[in-house]
């Protein structure tokens, strides 16, 4: 069995390319089963999906916790230890990362284990499709080379997926052109498969009773949501062009998640530890004075702690 | 590879599409919706001949199911969790009134603390409202289930609403190979709804679910109920016969996987069972004589069928994936129960709690069930009930305390 698991951030399709991946092997004559594991559904939060390809009935269900494949969409979530992208990933696992970094400089900055391989897809989705999201048939196409996918399959499976969406056929068929080049372009590592060992017996450990300040779900910690720094959501980040400005306040008013505070001169400051890259503030400022610029890996203002 | 790729969601939409509903009252709740809203689609294409409507709650959308089931229409609706509950009353109500209705519950843990992953919990409260039961393995499950509880809930010597119970997330939203049952063959399999007891017909009244106020007549009608549900067991058999005969897929209330020379058995039921059984082929290849026993009909409760297959058995466990607090884990009670005039029961039983919230249930989780049930019989002691929770994710545990209390670890 090939066990492939995508980490994605909410919109970026890695549930989509997971399905790709998943039709692909199926219009093979594989067994495949494909799933997504999300909580409240919000745009950047990480999300994980799970491709199972087999010659038999798949019985394993759920996460999975020992991947030959693991597909990072954004790189960003290495560094995120809510993403979990690193459980399971051993020196024999391969490794996609979605950067404009090489492999070598990508294994160096986050010290990924496993046999790497990369590609920029959201620079090649922004310069085909003027859109930072649209790149899960690209993953999914990435993803069918690596697992070791016909590339027919694989545009045949983009086209059924991406019209279950909804999307329009010349849409599709340019989703399946540029899908199509990443598959040829992405540098293939080795696939090992089923090289997990099997696990040992768990070691259980039943709670015991704890007072109900701790025995309840209850949050006593004020404002700890400062804790979860979110500015790793960003692949853009609003930039404030001072002379432009015009001190009207409505960024701050419109502002989702309270990370803009006002000066006592009435400019705004971005908190970009926090800042989702919403652009609700760039789409507001009626005097242009907000723009919108890619984050650029290595340079984040967001750090893990 | 036959069939084509769904998640369970959608295949419980083809399961009320292929039998040809009259009536889908609805109301969205997460992991359910993709059955509504695909329901709705087709109801709006014409691929559906149904009248679907938008109800303003659960409790408004059964008591439109079972008002319209009454009528003599075919009715199919779904919901989950909080919506099962907030149903409940109405659910004793459609019972009462004989309206043979199909409810897919979509497993979801229920609040408090809120979370949208599964465990049985809502399906269980179900357990005594009269309603028939199936809980489904796989997607192809789902759908050939629901087909199944038509032909069962209809017939006239049960004429009983039934709950098909998945699993959220790891069947609702997982995708994998379904086969179609083909239309023409669904219709031979499910004869027409012509139910004598319901049906308003102008110059034809008659009040359904009346009051009785005195417990004479209601200890007579709810025990009617209760022995329509016992029918169910033979009725289940033949619609499993003639399903077989039909689509080659054959589900019995009961499944045994590599039971016949086992020592001891691991009972489950819903998605993870697939899980048991890797466990139980692991095993197995290591020698172990273990095997796995899947209840598949919950209501009625196929006392028969589970005492045949732990009989002379040295240790049996139960993985409840739900939780009574104050008693343990739901299934293993009824299981014990089962057993207790068996003269070859098993040497001990075993209660395991489980996969609470969707907790991923680990290969190493297994390992440890048939290790301490393995010990147990050898003992003669059963034990439980046992928390499956490892040190690993109490210590994880204790984090998120320090957070949310703000306290030193």
């Amino acid at each position: 069995m090939r066990a492939v698991r995508f980490h994605g951030r909410g919109g970026q399709g890695a549930k989509t390319a997971s399905r790709i991946l998943g039709t692909a092997a199926f219009l093979e004559g594989f067994v495949a089963q494909d799933s997504p594991i999300y909580g409240a559904e919000r745009r950047g939060a990480p999300v994980a999906a799970f491709t199972r390809i087999a010659k038999d009935p798949i019985r394993e269900r759920g996460v999975i916790v020992h991947p030959d494949l693991v597909v990072i969409a954004d790189a960003s979530l290495v560094q995120d230890p809510a993403a979990r992208v690193l459980d399971g990933i051993d020196e024999r696992t391969a490794v996609f990362v979605n950067t404009s970094l090489t492999a070598e400089q990508c294994q160096a900055q986050t010290s990924l284990p496993g046999r790497l391989t990369t590609l920029d897809l959201t620079d090649i989705a922004l310069q085909q499709f003027g859109k930072r999201g649209a790149i899960s048939a690209l993953l999914g196409a990435v993803a069918g080379r690596l697992a070791g996918l016909h590339r027919e399959s694989m545009s045949g499976a983009i086209a059924r997926e991406l019209a279950d969406l909804g999307l329009a056929v010349p849409v599709i068929e340019h989703n399946q052109t540029i899908a199509l080049q990443c598959y040829d372009a992405v540098r293939t590592v080795p696939l090992e498969t089923g090289a997990a060992q099997p696990a040992a017996s768990a070691q259980l450990q039943v709670p015991s009773y704890e007072p109900p300040t701790r025995g309840t779900a209850r949050i006593s910690a004020a404002a700890n949501s400062i804790l979860r720094e979110t500015g790793g959501w960003r692949t853009f980040r609003p930039v404030l062009v001072p002379d432009k400005c015009n001190g009207c306040w409505l960024c701050f008013a419109y502002c989702p998640d309270g990370v803009i505070s006002m000066t006592k001169d009435d400019r705004p400051v971005i908190d970009y530890a926090h800042c989702k890259g919403c652009q609700i503030c760039v789409h507001e400022c009626p005097t242009e004075a907000l723009v919108a610029e890619r984050e650029q890996e290595g340079a984040v203002a967001w750090k893990a702690k | 590879m036959e069939g084509e790729m769904m998640t369970g969601n959608l295949a419980a939409a083809w399961g009320a599409r292929l039998v040809d509903v009259d009536y889908v009252p609805a109301f969205p709740i997460t992991p359910q919706t993709e059955i509504v809203e695909a329901l709705a689609k087709w109801c709006e294409s014409g691929a559906m001949a149904a009248r679907f409507v938008t109800m303003d709650s659960e409790h408004s959308m059964m008591t439109a199911a079972g008002a319209a089931a009454a009528t003599g229409a075919r009715v199919f609706t779904a919901t989950s969790s909080q919506g099962l509950l907030y149903a409940l009353e109405v659910l004793y109500s459609v019972s009462g009134w004989r309206a043979p209705l199909v409810l897919v519950n979509v497993s979801r843990a229920l609040a408090a603390p809120i979370t949208l992953e599964p465990d049985h919990n809502d399906v269980l409260a179900a357990r005594d409202c009269g309603f028939l039961q199936i809980h489904a393995e796989t997607c192809q499950e789902v759908l050939d289930s629901i087909l199944m509880a038509y032909r069962i809930a209809e017939d006239e010597r049960v004429m009983l609403p039934v709950i098909v119970n998945l699993d959220g997330f790891y069947l609702s939203f997982t995708r994998e190979p379904v086969i179609m049952p083909d239309p023409e063959q669904v219709k031979r399999f499910l004869p027409p709804f012509r139910p004598a007891h319901l049906g308003f017909k102008a110059s034809s009244p008659h009040a359904l679910g009346v009051a009785v106020l005195s417990g004479t007549p209601y200890s007579y009608f709810r025990h009617q109920m209760h022995l329509a549900a016992i029918n169910a067991l033979d009725v289940h058999r033949e619609a499993a016969a003639a399903f077989e005969q039909l689509f080659g897929r054959r589900y019995d209330v009961v499944e045994g996987y590599r039971l016949d020379d086992a020592e001891d058995v691991l009972v489950m039921t819903n998605a993870f069972a697939s899980k048991g059984k890797v466990a139980v082929d692991v095993a197995r290849a290591e020698g172990k004589r273990v095997g796995l026993l899947r209840l598949r009909m919950i209501r009625p409760w196929p006392a028969d069928a589970i005492r045949h297959a732990l009989q002379g058995r040295r240790a049996v466990a139960v993985l409840d994936q739900n939780l009574s607090p104050g008693q343990g884990g739901i299934l293993f009670q009824e299981v014990a129960a089962c057993l207790y005039h068996e003269a070859l029961r098993p040497r001990a039983l075993c209660s395991f709690i489980g996969g609470l919230g969707g907790k991923n249930l680990s290969e190493g989780e297994l390992r440890a069930i048939f290790e301490q049930t393995a010990e147990a019989g050898v003992q003669g002691k059963g034990i439980g009930p046992v928390l499956l929770y490892t040190e690993a994710e109490h210590r994880e545990m204790v984090q998120l305390q320090v957070l949310a209390g703000g306290l030193k670890s």
